[in-house]
């Protein structure tokens, strides 16, 4: 096979060492280093050439006084640049005009030119200095420089030539919009001089032209001074001539460049609402049909124009304009903000920026998973940039229509997003139109849609052609009103609100719309149906006998997939009869559900004390509604299992005794509790309620989970509850300890939502059982009050359903875990010492369990029979040996099950509905109690 | 392209070559600074075309500008930077790289320069790297040339072979490769359908086995792999489904297999097609694999057959010993024969490198095979087992990520890293550190605590922990 004739000298078999001495005859000059890395390089080190700290932006002008200087720096700070010689690199990159190109009179022209010359970009390095640079050209106008041009650069220095070179084109993007920017102001400043210049021109003539007559009347027409005065008239008419022209160039730019598809002109963001930006900074359009003449005169002062003379000098003693007064001080200062941004946007190891990249392109692939673990705001955005991509390119949205399909999503919904107005009274028209408005690629989808329905998601929900709200503004409002009337709305500040009406706004894209699957036949008010039935009141009003069937038999479905021993707690709408198993009742005491009241809700936590004294289990509580949703035939306790309601052994009578110890040690201990894990510190939290949870938290808060998991050895336990859709409450005293152990244990909480919405961090008033459903993970205030002991109560109430851990006393309740799973998770003796490290191998861990949840619930053996007559036990082995073979046993296969059915519901929601799982799921498990 | 730029004179000499296929290139140069005269180009090298598409003014003109910065050129002597210009208000990108020579009795800048319309900026980009690295090595030949030269008092013009036909030896693969490249890349994007994860079961287009070894070599030797055979379609199936683990901009950088006769082996390609001949065999040149800048993985697709090359950091010890000796060759040579190009390597007798090159496979893992045996579960046609595939993608890279930074921050921990990155099996840990290598060069030295270890070294150093 290889059979290379440079093979063929090579027979001789030696080891690497002998001939080395042989490759010293070889001058260093004509050598290469044989190592690449040396043994105790640091392959983070920097070049020991660089003499600059960090990467930087360098702005520097060809100066026609002193030639090639530096301007400034970005950042500022002196110490970035260390003794690194900006001069000699200005020089360096100024030395050339790379935009060699004709201005001034061009031949046969009599008037100056402007040549507007497009940017140029190169990419350079100074192997001596360990410096390397991508380098923007550009030229900016100035009436009074030579040829009207004023050559400027920015460069973006770095110690690393690799990183110029990778990231090419992302700086050249950069730079080209700050430029954009910084040359749309000029040409603005550029013009406002020019109609000064005019202004002053025509005055000056009218002056000598009043002064020619005068010279004329006194000594005749051929004198001489008459005849300068007309000389210098006939000078500045050619200048106001000239002037014209140049104002006419400048200000038809646009214009010309708009028909260049590859021009992206300057927009500035929030322009008006600048705070502190004065009349005159305001930019003036530059459009022919709005000649600056115009603006430009009513908005600024009036300019008393002055007398100058027609030859205007050009000296060298003259003071050239600053770069801020080039392009106006809103530009100048809107350039400035941008290239802080590409600084920070570019700061830091390559690996990190590149491999960024990677794992954006990535999750953009496995949106249906990215609600699970990943960062919201990434896969959001990238969902949200992906629509509008599609809207400003209809071609490239077309595109994949004809290939395979992006994501699974197109393949179930076809979603288009169709902005609406969102009112109650949505009239048949509208829908239709909104039906209309949906563009034909869907079509080309839709036979593949359908195909996947049928398979994927057998009695789904959202088969067959209908209209669906997935959510909307008001159900989004209403789920907040219920969180927040419910929980404890004195505590949530007013910037949350004001945060949370922000953010709100900004979702026009999502929640702002109507979404259709596909397209329908018939669809009527009454086929609209609300995302969250539990949660949203007003909308159930939607739903009618058929829909709410369709409603229940997918949850069914659901339900009968997620395992015997799993337990489903449904909410249903209130006007459904209530079902109650006289099995589970025994089990469970009895308990009866109805959905929350709003209403009783706001009446119990309003002053913080329970006015309604909560039912006995026995009795039923008569704020909830419960349908048990148990399948008989599938619920088999056996001995072991965590479902079995036998084994439930919480000693409820250990819980007043609990309760009242709980209280003495707040009044006796509450300040004793300040462990090394742990500090009461609580402006250290990072996590705030209302701010999205950005990938920056949760790599700040793998600190606070390693220490977690060395110092707690039931952290495995705590984890696992999490994982497993469990509530885990953290009950302190210390607001600071509690926040701290809720921040850490954030990062394994799964479908966290965008702001954490599933995190009350903080939590000082009982909560009900609805809570649990909207809260996964609770900091739990201990307080030694009347209302503690309600506090507490609740707790104790709600305990079988919850896992408890004691920031004070360092305990936790919760089931018992014995998979592997977390164990590779969360190893006390990991050796990873830095939080963020740690935090991408939680990552890691968890893509790859998301990886494999993904695998199971789309497999479709294992979750349909293969023949007619396979029973539905058969299916559910055929699923448990398949996670025996993937190495998931005992509480691993919980874990993925839980994940699984988050999937499923999400799957059928459409990406990027809400937090909270539709159902409302308790594990009824034997509980344990760990201590230290 | 540009307003037209007068002509130097004298006229400089050009060769037009032959390319077969579209050009993106548009002419390469060879200027040097004269101490009288500035810059002057010396060599003009274009394909040959019915259309002329930049003028030798315009390429003058263009060479000329490369240069012209240099005169403050404070470079170590022997230094070779590399200079990357997108010049709008032309219409083109010139890639140039600057270094020292000797011309005419004197120490000179010179610049080799290739030039392309800007409108192949994005194709131009991805194969940077590839034509950087060959220029640059043409370029230490060349010095060593044009020392000798010197040193022989002949002048450039009276020599038998001239620094220009020793540029040309490398300028015209070049070319061809960018042509080639041209028609034949793979897409940034891959249609699933195109590949074997779209078979209905792992086995139905080859055997389980052979997928496995050929992906998880391909992942070891950092995402490097040649496929060789005789039948074109099911060579390129398996190039794409290699293409499939490459990122978008690596994917750009690899290279189908054409129908019609095959491309020569070009180093540098992440994935390449290779035809065999009618005689059942290609002919590999054993220079240019080992020039790659990765480890290479040999899949023959007719015997169905994976070989790989050793490990990075080994691979690149010998590439480098290779370079000396055929530099250290070209500096003792005393005659013009044994200055040909074409028979440098054959000169040098110094260094023997392990003829076999590529061996077998011999590193089991667990993550790829798990990842087949899994994604054929999943129902193939739709976008299932993209997903699968894009996540499989992401926890290898988080893996990377994880054993760089842990290698950061404590360098001896080889054992416990492997634990805590559950990287126990030696397939697994050889994936993810050729990933991690691939996005910091020089992490597995510094991992092992040692510039050089043979791959036979270092299994014992991992054995041993």
């Amino acid at each position: 096979m290889i059979t290379s004739p440079d093979l063929v000298a090579f027979t001789k078999e030696d080891d690497f060492g002998d001939s080395y001495t042989e490759l010293d005859s070889l001058p260093d000059e004509f050598s290469v280093p044989l190592f690449s890395h040396d043994e105790n390089k640091n392959p983070w080190s920097k070049t020991s050439f660089a003499k600059f700290t960090k990467d930087f932006i360098l702005i520097s002008e060809f100066s026609e006084q002193v030639g090639p200087q530096p301007l400034l720096t970005i950042p500022e700070d002196p110490r970035t640049c260390g003794s690194f010689d900006l001069n000699y690199f200005s020089l360096r990159i100024m030395s050339v005009d790379y935009q060699a190109s004709f201005v001034g009179h061009p031949p046969g022209c009599g008037y100056p030119k402007l040549n507007f010359v497009e940017d140029s970009k190169v990419v350079l390095g100074d192997s001596k200095e360990g410096a390397f640079a991508y380098v923007h050209h550009l030229t900016l106008y100035d009436l009074e420089a030579r040829g009207f041009v004023r050559p400027f650069c920015m460069a973006y220095i770095s110690a690393d030539e690799h990183k110029i070179m990778g990231q090419f084109l992302e700086l050249s993007s950069e730079f080209s919009k700050a430029s954009e920017c910084l040359k749309t102001g000029n040409r603005k400043a550029f013009a406002n001089e020019l109609e000064k210049k005019l202004k002053d021109l025509e005055y000056t003539r009218t002056v000598l032209h009043k002064e020619t007559e005068l010279q004329k009347k006194a000594n005749g027409c051929y004198s001489t001074q008459a005849i300068e005065k007309a000389n210098e008239l006939a000078n500045v008419e050619k200048s106001i001539y000239e002037h014209k022209d140049l104002l006419k160039q400048i200000t038809s730019y646009p214009n010309r460049k708009i028909k260049d598809p590859e021009f992206l002109p300057y927009e500035p963001d929030n322009l008006f609402n600048s705070a502190g930006l004065d009349q005159d900074q305001m930019p003036n359009s530059f459009n022919t049909d709005d000649p600056p003449e115009d603006s430009s005169y009513v908005r600024r002062p009036s300019y008393t124009p002055q007398f100058i003379k027609a030859k205007s000098a050009k000296c060298f003693d003259k003071r050239l304009k600053t770069l801020e007064e080039l392009c106006d001080v809103y530009f100048f200062n809107q350039t400035m903000e941008q290239l802080a941004q590409i600084e920070k946007m570019f700061r830091g190891d390559l690996i990190y920026i590149s491999t960024n990249q990677i794992f954006g392109a990535l999750l953009k692939k496995q949106k249906i998973t990215n609600f699970l673990f990943e960062d919201y705001e990434d896969h959001r955005d990238e969902v949200e940039r992906d629509e509008y991509c599609q809207k400003q390119n209809p071609c490239s949205a077309a595109e994949p229509a004809l290939s395979e399909p992006v994501s699974i999503e197109d393949y179930t919904s076809c979603v288009e997003t169709v902005p609406i107005k969102l009112d109650q009274e949505i009239t048949d028209e509208e829908l239709q139109e909104a039906e209309h408005t949906e563009s034909s690629p869907c079509d080309v989808t839709r036979d593949n849609s359908e195909e996947a329905i049928d398979v994927d998601i057998k009695g789904s929900i959202s088969s067959g052609d209908s209209i669906e709200v997935l959510g909307t503004e008001k159900s989004f409002l209403t789920q907040g009103n219920l969180i927040k009337s419910e929980s404890q709305p004195t505590l949530l500040s007013p910037n949350s609100e004001t945060l949370r009406k922000k953010a709100v706004s900004k979702r026009t894209n999502s929640e702002d719309s109507i979404e259709v699957l596909s397209t329908t036949e018939s669809h009527l008010p009454e086929d609209l149906r609300a995302t969250y039935p539990s949660a949203i009141h007003e909308e159930e009003t939607y739903l009618d006998d058929s829909e709410d069937q369709m409603y229940k038999q997918a949850l069914t479905e659901l339900g009968r997939e997620a395992g015997p021993e799993v337990q489903d707690i449904e909410l249903f709408n209130p006007q459904e009869t209530t079902e109650v198993d006289s099995a589970c009742c025994m089990g469970q005491e009895g308990l009866v559900f109805e959905e929350a009241m709003p209403e009783l809700a706001q009446e119990c936590s309003d002053n913080g004390v329970i006015n309604v004294a909560p039912q006995s289990c026995r009795q039923g509580d008569q704020a909830l509604h419960v349908d048990f949703s148990l399948d008989d035939t599938s619920y088999a306790p056996t001995e072991g299992s965590p479902g079995v309601l036998i084994s439930y052994d919480l000693n409820s009578s250990l819980l007043p005794e609990e309760l009242s110890r709980l209280n003495t040690d707040d009044i006796s201990d509450s300040n004793s509790f300040m462990s090394a894990s742990t500090s009461s510190d609580r402006t250290s939290s990072p996590f705030l309620e209302g701010n999205p949870i950005t990938e920056r938290h949760k790599k700040k808060a793998g600190q606070s989970a390693l220490r977690f998991i060395r110092q707690y050895p039931f952290a495995q336990q705590a984890i696992y509850s999490l994982l497993s859709g469990r509530t885990l409450i953290v009950l302190g005293a210390d607001e600071g300890m509690v926040r701290k152990l809720v921040n850490a244990l954030s990062i394994f909480l799964p479908n966290l939502g965008k702001y954490g919405e599933i995190i009350k961090p903080w939590l000082t008033s009982p909560f009900q059982i609805t809570d649990l459903q909207n809260w996964k993970l609770i900091g739990l205030h201990r307080v030694a009050s009347p209302m503690g002991s309600s506090l507490l109560y609740s707790l104790n109430r709600y305990s079988r359903y919850i896992s408890i851990l004691d920031a004070d006393h360092k305990t936790l309740r919760c089931p018992p875990y014995r998979g592997t799973f977390v164990s590779k998770l969360a190893d006390h003796r990991t050796q990873i010492k830095r939080g963020s490290t740690y935090f991408m191998h939680i990552q890691g861990m968890l893509t790859q369990l998301s990886s494999t949840v993904f695998l199971y619930t789309f497999c479709h053996y294992l979750h349909l029979p293969i023949s007619c007559d396979e029973e539905e036990s058969l299916v559910v082995q055929r699923r448990m040996e398949f996670l025996h073979v993937l190495g998931f046993t005992n509480e691993d296969i919980r874990i993925i099950e839980f994940l699984a059915e988050l999937l499923k519901q999400h799957y059928l929601q459409g990406p990027g509905r809400g937090a909270a799982p539709p159902i409302f799921r308790f594990d009824y498990t034997s509980s344990f109690l760990y201590k230290i | 392209m540009s307003a037209s730029c007068p002509p130097q004179s004298p006229a400089v000499p050009k060769t037009e070559i032959a390319i077969e296929g579209e050009s993106p290139l548009l002419a390469a140069t060879f200027a040097y600074w004269d101490n009288i005269l500035g810059p002057r180009v010396r060599h003009i090298w274009s394909p040959k075309t019915e259309q002329l598409l930049l003028s030798d003014g315009e390429i003058t003109f263009l060479a000329n500008h490369t240069l012209n910065g240099e005169i403050l050129r404070s470079a170590e002597y022997g230094a070779i930077d590399v200079k990357f210009f997108v010049l709008a208000e032309k219409g083109v990108i010139i890639v140039s790289l600057i270094f020292d020579g000797e011309l005419k009795a004197d120490k000179n800048t010179c610049a080799l320069s290739i030039i392309l319309p800007q409108t192949e900026l994005s194709f131009y980009l991805p194969l940077h790297r590839v034509c950087v690295d060959r220029l640059k090595h043409i370029i230490r030949k060349g010095r060593i040339w044009m020392h000798k030269e010197e040193v022989d008092k002949a002048c450039l013009e009276g020599s038998g072979h001239s620094i220009i036909s020793l540029l040309t030896t490398e300028i015209i693969p070049v070319m061809e490769l960018l042509s080639s490249m041209k028609s034949h890349s793979v897409p940034a994007e891959i249609d699933l359908r195109d590949t074997l994860l779209n078979d209905d079961d792992i086995g139905d287009s080859c055997h389980e086995d052979f997928l496995h070894k050929a992906i998880s070599s391909h992942l070891q030797t950092c995402g490097c792999s040649m496929v060789v055979g005789s039948n074109p379609d099911k060579v390129n199936k398996i190039v794409r489904t290699l293409c499939l683990f490459l990122t978008p901009t690596e994917r750009k950088c690899s290279r189908l297999c054409r129908a019609e006769s095959s491309f020569r082996y070009d180093s540098g390609l992440f994935v390449q097609g290779l035809l065999k001949d009618s005689t059942g065999s290609f002919v590999l040149p054993f220079r240019q694999v080992l020039y790659a800048p990765y480890p290479t993985t040999h899949i023959d697709v007719d015997v169905n057959t994976v070989k790989q090359m050793a490990p990075c950091h080994e691979h690149i010890y010998n590439q480098r010993r290779y370079m000396m000796s055929e530099l250290t060759a070209l500096w003792k040579a005393t005659s013009d024969e044994e200055m040909a190009p074409d028979t440098i390597v054959h000169a040098d007798e110094t260094f023997t490198p392990n003829l076999n090159v590529f061996q077998d496979v011999s590193h089991k893992d667990t993550l790829v095979k798990s990842f087949l045996d899994q994604v054929f579960q999943l129902k193939p046609g739709l976008p299932l087992r993209s997903i699968f595939l894009a996540q499989f993608l992401l926890v290898l890279h988080r893996k990377a990520l994880t054993l760089i930074n842990t290698s950061k921050m404590k360098r001896k921990s080889l054992r416990n890293l492997k634990t805590d990155l559950d990287l126990t099996t030696e397939g697994d840990l050889n994936i993810t550190m050729a990933l991690a290598e691939k996005l910091k060069a020089g992490l597995h030295c510094f991992v092992f605590g040692k510039s050089f270890y043979t791959s036979v070294q270092e299994r014992d150093v991992l054995l041993s922990f």
